[in-house]
């Protein structure tokens, strides 16, 4: 039994992971970057539906529609004034440059916010019910996941059937040949930091609920949105979406059958797995690692 | 020729240092946190700037040291000596590791896995008994040859010794083979592989020299400040202030790192100790109850890691060859 609700609990926060890495992914995939102020955006998504719901009494769930828009701009002008200018220089470079975004986001919050971590208390926060006998099912969990899943159904229609989804995969897959076919690349290169970090601050906001709210709640999430995109295969959507659920079921069971100490050394050790044995990643294609 | 006089100087001026400020035992403290980060920095330059590698885990050669030396004493008792030459070898085991894993990878790949490498020796060490888990280890004794360790300077001419011999071997390795053979292997790998380089072990070889050198700075601190926990020798933040303080000096140059600690370590200061809090209070510029003081006061402990994050976004943008890149345009 032990096992069924590791795997139930799991697969419901891997959702969420999913979803971070997912626009992690998308970023590398698209701008060939790998952003370290990944986690930090989730923060901000996390205390952007703290506020909401403290300060406007808007559910954290439904205050996902203000923040997904909001968050999208950021992310769209802090590629406009820095990520993009970047794209072209080593990969060093853009990842120093992620992660000084990130240090002046999670420090800028330690000094607004300050190191208090705070919690989000819904009615419904702590509410669980049990399917087939003895399995418990949170309720907050359950919603995040299916929030998660239509928001990754959306994605993967908007990047299947609309102009603008083809022109993303097309820069993806060449960014110079897309640019010869007519496509402004550096336009969807803001797209795409946009829907990255909208995406991160959607996951944060999910998960703030059941997590506590620090301005330094990001450096885990960093990690662990690295290892799903690895594991998936780095720009690989489906990829990150099947290592975000793989990451949540390693995770509960490692707490369940080892300890929660260790359910981190797991998930690192997972990763240098995945490198040493298969770096292209599950769905990842080979060649360029 | 030129050269080696200002190197005899800089040398003889570091050694004289603190017999002129006396035994001022703050600002030996910041000298030694100086010498230990361009130590830090020149040791990450070997692998980071000439081998062109970015390991984002150089916190694990540092905590490897520090923390063998300081389970060896505490438990056993063994010669602070023994305990460094042990650190040096557990730092080379997790190089190793590291190295046998991801040198056959690169760019992204490298980067990710040396940061998964080394949050895997942290949380072990954060969830073992004999380390101290998150209580860390304190020693209030330290046994050393009768010499009296409770004055700073044995540790600052520690140091200042690890950061010559690093310099020493940087100066020497950058006209070596092996130094051109790393930096052919920074600017073209495929091409330098063509030409027969095994650039696998030669990563491998500049990962080792900087693992074992930082690590001796990890030992020398550990004895220094003779407390020690996951935070302030392992965390991912350690080894992202190593790579900063290269960058901002100038990577892949061989006076950058000193540089960039020269700037980084008394800014830092000011920051961390409210210099300029207090000095606006003083002038009576800022009343220390008005929201800006409490802000100063409170806020600006902090502080130092956001103007690290600004510096770095500023220097990537505008200064991406660092500050001696600035003086070397033509080449």
């Amino acid at each position: 039994m032990l096992f069924f609700q590791s795997l139930i609990s799991g697969l419901l926060s891997g959702g969420v992971y999913a979803l971070a890495g997912i626009g992690m992914s998308l970023v590398f995939g698209v701008m060939n970057v790998s952003n370290f102020a990944h986690g930090d955006l989730m923060m901000l998504g996390m205390y952007m539906a703290y506020f909401a719901f403290t300060l406007l009494h808007i559910d954290p769930y439904l205050s996902l529609v203000l923040i997904m828009p909001v968050s999208f701009m950021i992310g769209y002008i802090l590629e406009k004034l820095f990520i993009g200018r970047v794209i072209h220089h080593p990969h060093q470079n853009q990842i120093l440059l992620t992660i000084g975004l990130g240090l002046i986001m999670s420090n800028s919050a330690l000094l607004a916010f300050t190191s208090d971590p705070r919690i989000l208390t819904t009615s419904y926060s702590s509410s669980s019910f049990t399917i087939l006998n003895d399995i418990s099912v949170s309720v907050p969990l359950l919603l995040s996941f299916l929030i998660t899943c239509g928001i990754t159904a959306i994605l993967y229609l908007f990047l299947a059937m609309t102009r603008t989804g083809m022109a993303l995969r097309a820069t993806s897959q060449n960014r110079d040949a897309a640019q010869l076919m007519g496509i402004n690349v550096s336009k969807m290169s803001a797209i795409t930091f946009g829907i990255g970090t909208a995406l991160a601050a959607t996951a944060g906001a999910l998960i703030a609920p059941t997590y506590y709210i620090h301005p330094l709640a990001g450096h885990t999430f960093l990690l662990k949105a690295f290892t799903i995109c690895v594991l998936g295969g780095l720009g690989s959507v489906i990829g990150a979406t099947v290592g975000g659920l793989i990451i949540g079921v390693v995770e509960a069971m490692s707490s369940a059958y080892l300890s929660t100490d260790w359910k981190d050394v797991v998930v690192f050790a997972l990763f240098l797995a995945v490198l040493l044995f298969r770096p292209q990643g599950l769905f990842g294609k080979k060649g360029d690692q | 020729m030129k050269q080696l006089t200002i190197c005899a100087v800089l040398v003889i001026a570091a050694i004289a240092l603190p017999l002129l400020i006396g035994n001022n035992p703050y600002l030996i403290g910041i000298l030694i946190t100086l010498l230990m980060m361009a130590t830090l920095a020149s040791a990450w330059n070997i692998v980071g700037g000439y081998a062109g590698q970015f390991s984002f885990g150089h916190a694990a050669y540092f905590g490897a040291g520090a923390y063998t030396t300081m389970i060896l004493l505490s438990l056993f008792n063994t010669n602070p000596l023994v305990g460094m030459a042990a650190g040096i070898g557990v730092a080379c085991l997790i190089a190793l590791v590291t190295g046998s894993i991801v040198f056959r990878l690169r760019g992204h790949y490298f980067a990710l896995a040396s940061i998964a490498v080394a949050e895997i020796v942290r949380l072990t060490v954060l969830n073992l008994g004999f380390t101290g888990g998150a209580q860390g280890i304190l020693l209030t004794d330290v046994p050393f040859f009768g010499l009296d360790l409770n004055s700073k300077s044995p540790f600052y001419y520690g140091m200042l010794l690890t950061l010559v011999v690093t310099l020493g071997i940087t100066a020497y390795l950058r006209k070596s083979k092996t130094g051109y053979y790393l930096q052919a292997i920074r600017e073209d790998q495929d091409a330098a592989a063509s030409l027969g380089i095994n650039v696998a072990l030669y990563k491998n070889r500049a990962l080792l020299l900087s693992a074992v050198l930082t690590s001796i700075a990890g030992s020398i601190y550990a004895l220094y400040i003779r407390f020690i926990d996951t935070s302030a020798v392992l965390d991912l933040r350690l080894s992202i202030e190593i790579i900063l303080t290269t960058i901002i000096g100038g990577v892949g140059t061989l006076w950058g790192p000193l540089l960039g600690a020269v700037l980084l370590v008394p800014l830092a200061e000011v920051l961390r100790s409210n210099l300029l809090g207090d000095t606006l209070f003083r002038l009576g510029v800022v009343s220390e109850s008005s929201p800006v003081g409490i802000f100063l006061k409170d806020g600006l402990a902090h502080g130092h890691v956001l103007v690290y994050g600004i510096i770095t976004v500023l220097c990537i943008l505008y200064l991406p060859k660092g500050i001696l890149g600035l003086f070397r345009r033509g080449k």
